[in-house]
């Protein structure tokens, strides 16, 4: 028996789960050792980790606010994009083609910057319509933005949904926005609650863009001390390790909102298997 | 028709949002911009609070430092509280703030192009401009001879870059005194300065800015020094928006007139000494 | 057959054509209240595009669609009404092969959709109906069920009582067992039997069950290339067809 074919044998006593867990317990140790070859001065970090802490409920609310926006605006992108209404159709193909065309930061910024251009042409009360705060328009630029993502994914959500659904309803004397409504659409948002997961995680991320006019998120915490005290790699391994716990912890759980909706489409109980 | 439903619905949502955004921006009506900040009993100041010592945050989020200082005393003064706002630098700038705050009080130097979109009160204090270099640099002492052809590192679109290209069009008279240096431009001084920490000449040979910001690195352990005597000084004033929505004239007297007896009384100079351990309130060499 | 009472179902010059391909020819067909015909034929003779013109799921080319007194004219210069198209898609019944139940909605949810939506039944009432048409199909004890714990069989059985609580005039049905494996087929006749020969339902079938025909079918009808060639009992039809494209068929499939 030579090395390698004892160290097979030996292997095969251990279950993948544990030789998992010993990789990853050598990442985090690479990890450690990587840290402390940056020498960061961790007294500083810790100094002022509260501080950048404090930006998370607003980075969350922002994130929460864009995807409630997004929603929205993606259904109707999406139906837009199916529709045979030329106006309804080429302005959502113009929105989706436009938005995921142009960068988010851009976007923010007209948002924040343009628009208020237009408030001499409202009528007085609405001008405070134009004149948007910082929040509000990370918020605004952030949904339109991934709502036109999202528009795609519910696109493809109606489209999975089979032609014989569509049939079936009609054959029963519903109406194209019933069939639309109560039988299309709800399949079709089942399976685009995971996908539509993943933007709000993506969305947590680059909810970090809207620091940019102002908002006291994460990020510009993490950056303005970072540069106040010019020592940006540290508050920017900060930021990024509070994201990826952040995106860690809605990824946990929308993978158990993803098993449980699987479940209405499972013959018996267990877990989802095709046929 | 459902259609339609779900569209008033999203509008309906986008002006719920626009409303809690938009409701501080105060409604154009009721008088000048100085009336309104009085009536709200609230001066919305713009601060960039990244550089110690003029403005920065503490642990807790508190604002500190001379422009905090010159500004809560002005707001006193006028009778009214101060609420920070804290936009990008280029975006107070730029003028036309769409009424989303009234004043500025952050080091701002009073260039021509800024005059077009802002009024500035008087300047409140100057500020040396000044050079520094990597600790371990041994062949760059006199910034008036040795930064020739140089590469130095500078905020974009400040007076330190436009210093260095001979182009500073502010009161007073300049000297330029660095030959053909090589310009590399940062997002903030404080950029240019952690490059330069990377060692001498790994990408910087040199960076200009604010003495004080310059000393502040230092303080905190950047591995840089500074060199000779300041290049130039600079006035540094209060800005207003001149396309505010309600007419700016009689905040920028008031704001003004309330500087001018800061400088006479002492205040100015006691908030110097406090903060810079000088006093910068009176133009000084070049 | 003599001069009984208005048809259900009236079908006058029904073309349909798919871009160079003229499915339909121009078919008449007329079925009365309680009759129950068999439309058979070669699958591609269009067979199953006759039936999806009854209830407009294919819109005709030219011609006329009658059901219940509900007329719809196809062709150039008859601008489609949508009006009359859902009258008489909630007056006709449809059972397609493959189910086409809706996954996302259990089995009485699926049943008092369309009496909920479409004719707007206070849901109290439609859950009573709808309870009936599954005691009818026997499948009232998975009222609660999702559609993917049934058998094959019983999904089809939910569908037809899903049809049923519309009450509709006239029930079509398009290969109603071709998807099921065999041994699943037997239950789904029976109800439609049972639908026939208890309840009375006019019914318009597509099918290769010849004995299912035979049996329960007032009149057979031969679909050969777009068009109608020859009907009538099975009995007569059976051993007896003049055409003798109808004669080799039967021949083939008997």
């Amino acid at each position: 028996m030579n090395i390698r074919d004892r160290l097979e044998a030996r292997s095969a006593h251990y279950s993948f789960r544990a030789k998992l867990a010993v990789v990853w317990i050598l990442i985090f140790v690479a990890l450690a050792v990587l840290f402390a070859a940056f020498r960061f001065d961790t007294a500083f970090m810790l100094q002022w980790l509260p501080f950048i802490l404090a930006g998370v409920p607003l980075t969350i609310l922002i994130s929460i606010m864009g995807i409630l926006l997004a929603v929205p605006l993606a259904l109707l992108g999406a139906l837009g994009r199916l529709s045979r209404n030329p106006v309804f159709n080429g302005i959502s193909g113009f929105y989706v083609s436009f938005i995921r065309g142009t960068p988010l930061i851009v976007q923010i910024f007209f948002i924040y910057l343009g628009l208020p251009q237009l408030a001499q042409y409202a009528p007085g009360p609405l001008q405070g319509l134009f004149i948007l705060g910082t929040i509000t328009s990370g918020v605004l630029a952030l949904g339109i933005n991934y709502g036109a993502y999202m528009a795609e994914i519910f696109r493809a959500g109606i489209q999975s949904v089979g032609h014989g659904q569509v049939e079936a309803a009609q054959a029963l004397g519903m109406t194209r926005t019933q069939t639309m409504r109560r039988i299309v659409l709800p399949q079709a948002i089942r399976v685009s609650i995971p996908p539509t997961g993943n933007e709000f995680i993506a969305m947590i991320k680059d909810s970090s863009l809207v620091g940019i006019v102002g908002t006291q998120e994460l990020f510009f915490r993490a950056s303005k001390i970072g540069r106040q005290y010019f020592q940006n790699l540290e508050t920017l391994v900060i930021a990024a390790l509070i994201y990826w716990l952040l995106t860690s912890i809605f990824s946990y759980f929308q993978g158990r909102l993803e098993r449980r909706l699987a479940r209405g489409y499972v013959r018996e109980g267990g877990g989802p298997h095709g046929h | 028709m459902q259609r339609l439903v779900s569209l008033v619905a999203v509008l309906g949502a986008l002006s719920v949002i626009s409303a809690c955004g938009g409701g501080s921006a105060g409604g154009g009506d009721g008088g000048d911009l100085l009336q309104q900040v009085k009536d709200a009993g609230v001066l919305r100041v713009s601060t960039d609070p990244a550089y110690p010592p003029q403005s920065f945050q503490t642990e807790s989020g508190e604002f500190k430092g001379f422009d905090i200082d010159v500004a809560e005393e002005v707001a006193k003064r006028m009778g009214v509280e101060v609420e920070w706002q804290t936009p990008s630098w280029d975006v107070i700038t730029a003028g036309n703030w769409n009424g989303r705050w009234d004043l500025s009080v952050g080091s701002m130097t009073p260039t021509p192009d800024r005059r077009k979109v802002l009024h500035f009160s008087p300047a409140y204090y100057y500020v040396p401009a000044a050079a520094a270099v990597h600790e371990t640099n041994t062949n760059i002492t006199d910034p008036e001879t040795d930064l020739d052809g140089k590469m130095i590192g500078v905020c974009a679109a400040c007076t330190y870059e436009a210093y260095l290209e001979g182009s500073l069009n502010i009161p007073g008279e300049y000297e330029y005194v660095v030959d053909d240096p090589q310009v590399k431009t940062y997002d903030t001084d404080s950029s240019a300065i952690q490059d330069l920490a990377l060692g001498d000449g790994a990408r910087l040979d040199a960076v200009m800015s604010s003495l004080y910001t310059l000393k502040e690195a230092q303080k905190a352990g950047t591995p840089i020094k500074v060199v000779g005597d300041p290049l130039f000084y600079e006035p540094l004033a209060a800005a207003i928006d001149k396309e505010a929505p309600a007419d700016p004239q009689p905040l920028v007297d008031e704001v003004s007139k309330t500087i001018r007896e800061m400088h006479e009384d002492g205040t100015l100079t006691k908030l110097s000494q406090k903060w810079y351990g000088i006093d910068l309130t009176e133009r000084q060499g070049a | 057959m003599g001069t009984e009472a208005r048809p259900v179902v009236s079908l006058r010059g029904v073309r349909k054509v798919f871009g160079d391909n003229e499915v339909l020819k121009g078919v008449n067909l007329d079925v009365g209240p309680g009759e129950v015909v068999v439309i058979f034929g070669r699958s591609g003779s269009g067979k199953s595009t006759l039936l999806r013109c009854i209830n407009l799921l294919e819109e005709p080319t030219s011609g006329s669609v009658e059901v219940d007194g509900i007329r719809y004219e196809a062709g150039p210069g008859n601008r489609p009404r949508r009006s009359a198209m859902r009258e008489i898609r909630s007056r006709t019944g449809m059972v397609f092969q493959d189910f086409n139940l809706f996954p996302h909605l259990s089995v009485i949810e699926n049943v008092v959709e369309a009496p909920v939506t479409v004719k707007r039944m206070p849901r109290a009432e439609a859950d009573r109906l709808g309870i009936r048409s599954l005691e009818k199909v026997g499948v009232a004890d998975k009222k609660d069920e999702y559609p993917i714990r049934l058998s094959g069989g019983q999904k089809q059985r939910v569908a037809i009582a899903r049809a049923l609580a519309m009450q509709p005039e006239v029930m079509l049905f398009d290969e109603p067992t071709s998807a099921l494996d065999p041994e699943l087929i037997g239950e789904v006749l029976a109800v439609m039997k049972d639908l026939a020969l208890e309840s009375g339902t006019t019914m318009v079938v597509v099918t290769h069950e010849m004995g299912f025909a035979r049996e329960v079918a007032d009149r057979m009808a031969f679909m050969h290339e777009g068009n109608l060639i020859e009907e009538g009992p099975p009995a007569e039809l059976v051993g007896g067809a003049r055409d003798p494209r109808t004669r080799r068929f039967l021949e083939a499939v008997l």
